[in-house]
This record gives structure tokens, sequence and C-alpha cells, in this order.
């Protein structure tokens, strides 16, 4: 039994000493290489949590600890996807440029950076990208370049916020499959935190689902997801285990909002 | 009730006293007026009416001059934006203008309207005022709600009064807009043709300062222009952020 | 042809037509009035012929034309480089603000004496007025561009570990590059302003001090002559700081869709 990568423990956040907690009374562990989804519904507190996760923002109490180590401020561990690529992307630099960003400060050959950006963008498929501007990118083309970002300075932790939840459906699959393509990868062994607010997807994708909810948003449920890997988009989800995980956690959910 | 900045303000009066230290300690009185030596100069010339008398002029040439420009800009942009045939038509000639800088204009006022009076100072001020309403007023015409233009045919009513009644009230942003942007020109255009002029207003009175070398009245000359332009620009927020309270802050097109 | 083909066709023509008209009704106007306040075009054109290329007229104008540059360039660097300290600290901002505003409000013209008494009467004040008067459209626009860029950038740059100087550098200044042209497009054509304004007063060189020697001698063709040339001058100089922004925004007009 491994130490868990992550441990939090008590966590509250509350934006003025006066107001109400945005979330409260947050405990949870995640496990090395364990591909975690957090669902609820807006206004739940998953953006305020995956913030105080990437050390973005301070909690008013409670701990995080990454590796044993209290995250304070954004780890170097850590990496985040955003919702919004067209926002986190930089404009004014290509593909290229953008994903050799993270790595300007490591102190190695620039043949051997120039090999890792080439690589992580061949595994998000984009490996003819290079010289384009990410406007010149479809949505979901734009989302993998955000995560060949993320992933090129080799994170312990990737942190996605509702990454797909600006794209179509049929790109919101293949976006799906990348990511369950880069966590089975041996190469990296990351550990994924996932947020987003469709249940289906954090039961195709997760290994355990958390459920965040409320005001303020607590955990209100903790459900595992023993479905076999890999997984498959119409096998997997027509399979009567995931239909029963679905409206366990579809079940939960709409509990709380009576 | 807008919170009052207590750094930046106190920040300003560290300045000035950082200045009048400077100067003192420096020796540099013959060439720059400390503040204090300023005030003095400010309050004196103010209470002896001979500066007060200069502010009337200016205000006068420059809200006559306002005026002219507001009444032209408003109406040819009112007719110009309306129009694709007027804008085509009259886009060269008024592209050709719009370049030359208004103060270049004032040794040809002084041609034309002569170097005594106002009038040569009202003109410049016109000419460089009207250019942001104008231009903001097109733009707002222009860019109006296609949905309001429709309503507005449909329902009747003529093409002279839809322009006033619909299209004017929808471009009021704009061009107030534009106006704030005139507003700080023409002050600026103006004190500069009187400087150059030599007739009435606070751009005359620093200039016949300057001359005679008395630096501190020079220095209260940029003062009081300063505090003036500064309060115009309040005002004018003042009155947009009341009167046009239904429309968002618009950002003027250069 | 389509009718909006047509269209594109005709309006610039249109415009040009109804321009020469204008010049016509004046050179018939003013040849029939014959005051020697208004000259016609052709005496305008005359002294154009025989003035502009003159080395004693373009002397002038190279004068100006090298203060106007120093100027322009200082203000830049002063303006960028204040700008963005503004836009970024809010302590920054919340002490300049009212210096600043004030400072802004002084009219160049009431800056002329004052420098010429302390730098006296040459170079040094001039380009003092000038770059005193366009620091303030510059600073105001990098400021605000700065402020306008999206949490989302902020927050790949807390994530990225990129270092405070190397943020306003790297990041917050192509940013807001899009905000600092806009702000250097305004100082193109008020440079032009300040530089005549600054030399009303002083030494006498410069295009400025040209047109007030043509009016005090009565030469009116040639002071038509002078504010024709000073518009081409704002013209041509707008038009080359459009093709410089063409390139140096490229990658935004494509992020935008301009």
């Amino acid at each position: 039994m491994t130490e868990p990568v992550l441990r939090v423990a008590a966590l509250e956040k509350r934006y003025s000493e006066a107001g109400p907690a945005a979330i409260a009374d947050v405990t949870f562990d995640v496990l090395e290489h364990e591909l975690l989804a957090i669902v609820g519904p807006s206004g739940g507190g998953k953006t305020t949590l995956l913030r105080l996760l990437c050390g973005l923002m301070r909690p008013t109490s409670g701990s995080i600890h990454l590796d044993g180590r209290l995250v304070s401020s954004p780890p170097r561990e850590a990496a985040v996807v955003f919702q919004d690529y067209s926002r986190s992307l930089f404009p004014w630099l290509n593909v290229y440029r953008n994903v050799m960003f993270p790595l300007r400060t490591v102190g190695a050959p620039r043949s051997e950076k120039s090999a890792r950006v080439a690589t992580v963008l061949a595994e998000v498929g984009l490996e003819d990208a290079g010289r384009k501007y990410p406007w010149q990118l479809s949505g979901g083309m734009q989302q993998r370049v955000a995560i060949a970002r993320a992933l090129v300075s080799r994170p312990e932790i990737l942190l996605l916020d509702e990454p797909f939840a600006s794209v179509d459906a049929l790109t919101r699959t293949e976006l799906q499959d990348l990511v369950l393509r880069l966590y089975d990868h041996e190469e990296h062994g990351v550990t994924i935190i996932h947020v987003t607010h469709d249940i289906d997807e954090a039961v195709y994708l997760a290994d355990r689902v958390l459920v965040l909810s409320g005001r303020p948003g607590r955990i209100v449920g903790s459900v595992g997801v023993p479905l076999p890997r890999p997984r498959h988009q119409t096998a997997t989800r027509s399979s009567p285990q995931f239909l029963s995980l679905r409206n366990e956690l579809h079940g939960v959910i709409a509990s709380l909002q009576e | 009730m807008r919170q009052v900045n207590v750094a930046g303000w106190l920040f300003v009066v560290v300045v000035t006293l950082l200045v009048e230290a400077g100067v003192r300690v420096f020796g540099y009185e013959s060439s720059i007026a400390p503040p204090s030596s300023t005030w003095r100069a400010l309050v004196e010339e103010l209470w002896s009416g001979s500066l007060s008398g200069k502010v009337g002029a200016t205000l006068d040439a420059y809200l006559q001059g306002l005026a002219i420009a507001i009444v032209i800009g408003v109406a040819a942009g009112l007719l110009i934006g309306s129009s694709r045939t007027l804008l085509a038509a009259s886009s060269v000639v008024l592209e050709f203008l719009r370049p030359i800088p208004a103060v270049a204009l004032i040794p040809l006022a002084i041609v034309f309207f002569g170097p005594f009076g106002i009038a040569a100072n009202r003109f410049v001020v016109a000419f460089a005022a009207v250019w942001p309403i104008l231009v903001n007023t097109v733009y707002g015409v222009r860019g109006g709600d296609r949905m309001l233009h429709d309503v507005a045919r449909t329902s009747g009513v003529g093409s002279t009064g839809r322009l006033l009644r619909v299209t004017l009230p929808a471009a009021l942003p704009n061009i107030a807009a534009g106006l704030r942007v005139s507003a700080t020109i023409a002050l600026l255009v103006c004190v500069t043709a009187e400087f150059r002029t030599g007739a009435g207003g606070i751009g005359a009175y620093m200039e016949r300062q300057h001359f005679a070398h008395r630096i501190p009245e020079l220095y209260a000359g940029v003062v009081l222009v300063t505090l003036l332009g500064f309060g115009v620009n309040v005002l004018l927020r003042t009155v947009q952020r009341h009167a046009l309270f239904w429309a968002g802050e618009e950002r003027a097109t250069q | 042809m389509t009718p909006s083909g047509a269209r594109r066709l005709t309006e610039p023509v249109l415009g040009v037509l109804v321009f020469l008209v204008v010049l016509g009704i004046w050179e018939l106007w003013a040849g029939a009035a014959d005051s020697f306040l208004v000259p016609t075009a052709s005496e305008v054109a005359e002294r154009v012929w025989h003035v502009w290329p003159t080395s004693d007229f373009l002397s002038q104008v190279g004068q100006s034309l090298k203060r106007y540059a120093v100027g322009f360039a200082l203000a830049t660097a002063i303006g960028i480089g204040l700008g963005l300290v503004v836009g970024t600290s809010h302590a920054a901002r919340r002490t300049l603000e009212p210096i600043l505003e004030l400072l802004r409000a002084v009219p160049a013209i009431a800056i002329v004496p004052a420098a010429i008494i302390v730098l006296g009467p040459g170079d040094a004040s001039r380009i003092t007025v000038i770059t005193f008067g366009l620091c303030f459209p510059i600073l105001v626009n990098t400021a605000e561009g700065v402020q306008a860029i999206s949490p989302e950038v902020r927050d790949t740059a807390s994530m990225l570990h990129v270092g405070r100087v190397e943020r306003m550098v790297h990041i917050y200044l192509p940013a807001a590059l899009p905000s600092i042209m806009a702000g250097l497009r305004i100082a193109v054509s008020l440079g032009l302003v300040l530089v005549v304004v600054s030399e009303f007063v002083g030494e006498q060189n410069g295009i400025g001090y040209y047109l007030v020697v043509q009016q005090s001698e009565f030469d009116y063709p040639a002071l038509y002559a002078g504010i024709l040339f000073l518009g081409l001058l704002g013209y041509g100089l707008n038009r080359l700081f459009l093709v410089v922004e063409r390139r140096v925004l490229a990658w935004h007009y494509g992020a935008t869709g301009d």
C-alpha cells in the first residue's frame, strides 16, 4: 500500500470573512497513478477546489499535501489544463513555442528540449502543427496543445478543469480517449484529477469518482469505478456495470437537490 | 460614493514637498518656481482679478468653439453616417483635412481673423474639436443596432424623424465619448492658440509672464490651466454617467 | 458584378471626384475673389513645387523629425515601462493614479516656456515637451492592456512558475501589445502636434517655426503649402504606422478574426 500522492484534509475556503464558505470539510486522498474524477453541479465548488489543489489559491483552513509537502503556491510537480483553451494558450506564440514555454528554465540542451516537444506533440496527435498559431487550429486541437503543454515538463499530477466543456460532442469523445491513452501510457505514470460536470465522462475515464455538491460544497459521495481498462466508447459505455455506476451517481446528485 | 484615494493624494503631497525642498536646496528658484511661490502667485493673481478675467476669456473661446464643433460634428456625422453615398463622397476630403494638426492652423487663423479678439482661437478650437465628435457620431450611427432602425422604419416615422428620434439617441454614447476627447483636445488647442495670438485668456497670460520672466506667475498659469482641464474632464464624466446611465461607457474611436 | 462589388469600385472614385470638385471650386472662387488671404490652389502648388524640394525646407523638416523620433522613442520606453508597472501592481496604480491624472492634464504649451527656461531654447527642451506629452496615451493604454489580460493567462503564468520580471516582459507585454499599439497610434498623430507646439517658442528652426515665419512674412501661399505638408506628413506617418502594426500584430488579427 503506497502513500497517497495527494492528501487533502478538512479543506475549507471562504472568499470573505463574513461570507459563506464555498467549500467546507473536504477530505480525500489520491493514490499514485490514479485517475480521479470530481463531479458536481455548477456553483458547487469544483473550480474552487481545483484552484486550491493547484496552489493558485490558499485555503481558509485545512491543508493539501503533495508528496508529503504542503501546497501553498503552485507546485512544480503539478500541471493544469483549463476549460477555456483560447484564453490560456499564448496567442502570440506558435504551437511549438507554446508547448516549449514550460521548458524555458530547464537547463537541458536545446536539441533535447526540442525532441521532447516533438514527442509530446506526437502523443496528442499534433506532430505537424508546430508552426501553426493556436487560432489557426480547431477548438479540439487547441485543447490538445494545452494538454501537450501541461505534459511536456513530465508533471507528477495533472489537473483538468472541465477541459472538454467547450468543445463539441464528437471532439469530446476523441479528447476523452486521448486522456485515457496518455494515462495508460507507461512512460508518464501520471496521476490525473479530472473535474467535470458530465457524469458519463467521469465514469468512463476514472478509477474513482468524487461527488462535490451543496452549499457549501462537500464531498457527498465517493464511488469506485472497477471497470476494466482499456476502455472503449461503445463497449464500456454500454456495459451494465457502467450504467449502474452512472445511475448510482445520478442518484446521489439528485437526492441532494431535493 | 467613491472612496477617496488616500495613498494617491498623499503621494501627490509628498512629491510637491520634495519638489519644494529640492528647488530651494539646490538653488533653482531662478528657473523653477517652487510650489509655495507658485501658490502665492496663483492666489495673488486670482485675488487681484488679473487671472480670473483670463479664465473667463479662455472659457469663452473654448466653449464657443466647442459648441460650433458639436453642432457641425453631430449634424454632419448624422448625415454622413446614415448615407453610404455621402460617406463615400466625403471620405477623401475628410481624410485629407483630418491629419492636419489644429495648432498648425493657428498662423492661418491669425491671418484670417487677425491677432486680436478670440475669433482666431475660436476657429482653431472648433477645427480641433470637430473631428473626434464627427468620427464618433458616424461610428455611432453606423454601428447602430439594425433592429432599432427596422422598428423605427415600420413604425411609420419619416426619415428625418427617424434620424432625430432613433439614430441620434442610439448614437449618443459614442457621441459622448467623442465629446470627452474633443473637450480635452479643445482646451489644449485653445490655450496654445492664445499663447500665439496673445488675445486674452490663460495662454496669452502665460506668454506674457514668460516674456517678462516672471516665473512663479508663469507656473501659476500652468497650474490654473491644468486644474481647469482636470475639472472639465471630471465634470463630463459625471454628466455622462448620470445622463446616459442607460448605456455602458463607450470607448471613443480615435 | 454584385452590388457590393460595384460599390467597392465606385465609392473611392466618388470620393476622389468630390475632392477634385471641391479643389476646383476653391480655385475658381479664390481666383475670382483675388484676395491675398486666400491663394488659389495653383499658387499654393507653385510654392509646393519650389519650396518643398529646397534643402532649407528639408533641413527644417529633418530637425523636426529628429526631435519627433527621439521624443517618440523616449516616450515609448517610459510609457510602456511605467504602464507595465501600473498595470501589474494594484498598489502602484493607486499611488500613482492621482499624480498621473494631474500631470496628464497639463497642456503641452504650458510646459514649453518652463522647459525652455530650465533647458534652454534648443533641442533638449523640445524633446522634453514631446516626450512628456506622448508618455500618457502610451502609459494608459499599456496599463489597460495589462489589466485586460485574461485570468487564464495569469493562472498559466503562475502555474509555469514565471518570475515577476520575466512575466512582465514575456507574457504581459505581448499580451498587452494590441492595446499598446493603439496607444502608439494615438502618439503618432499627437507627436506631430507636439512638435509644432514646441516650435512656436524658442530656437528658430523646425517645421512649426517655418509656419510662424510664413505667417509673419505674409507669404500666405507658402503658409498654406506648409500646412498641406504637415497634413501629408501626418497622413504618411499614420499609414507607415499601420504597416508596422499589421506586422507586429499579425497574430492578433488572426486570433480575433479582424
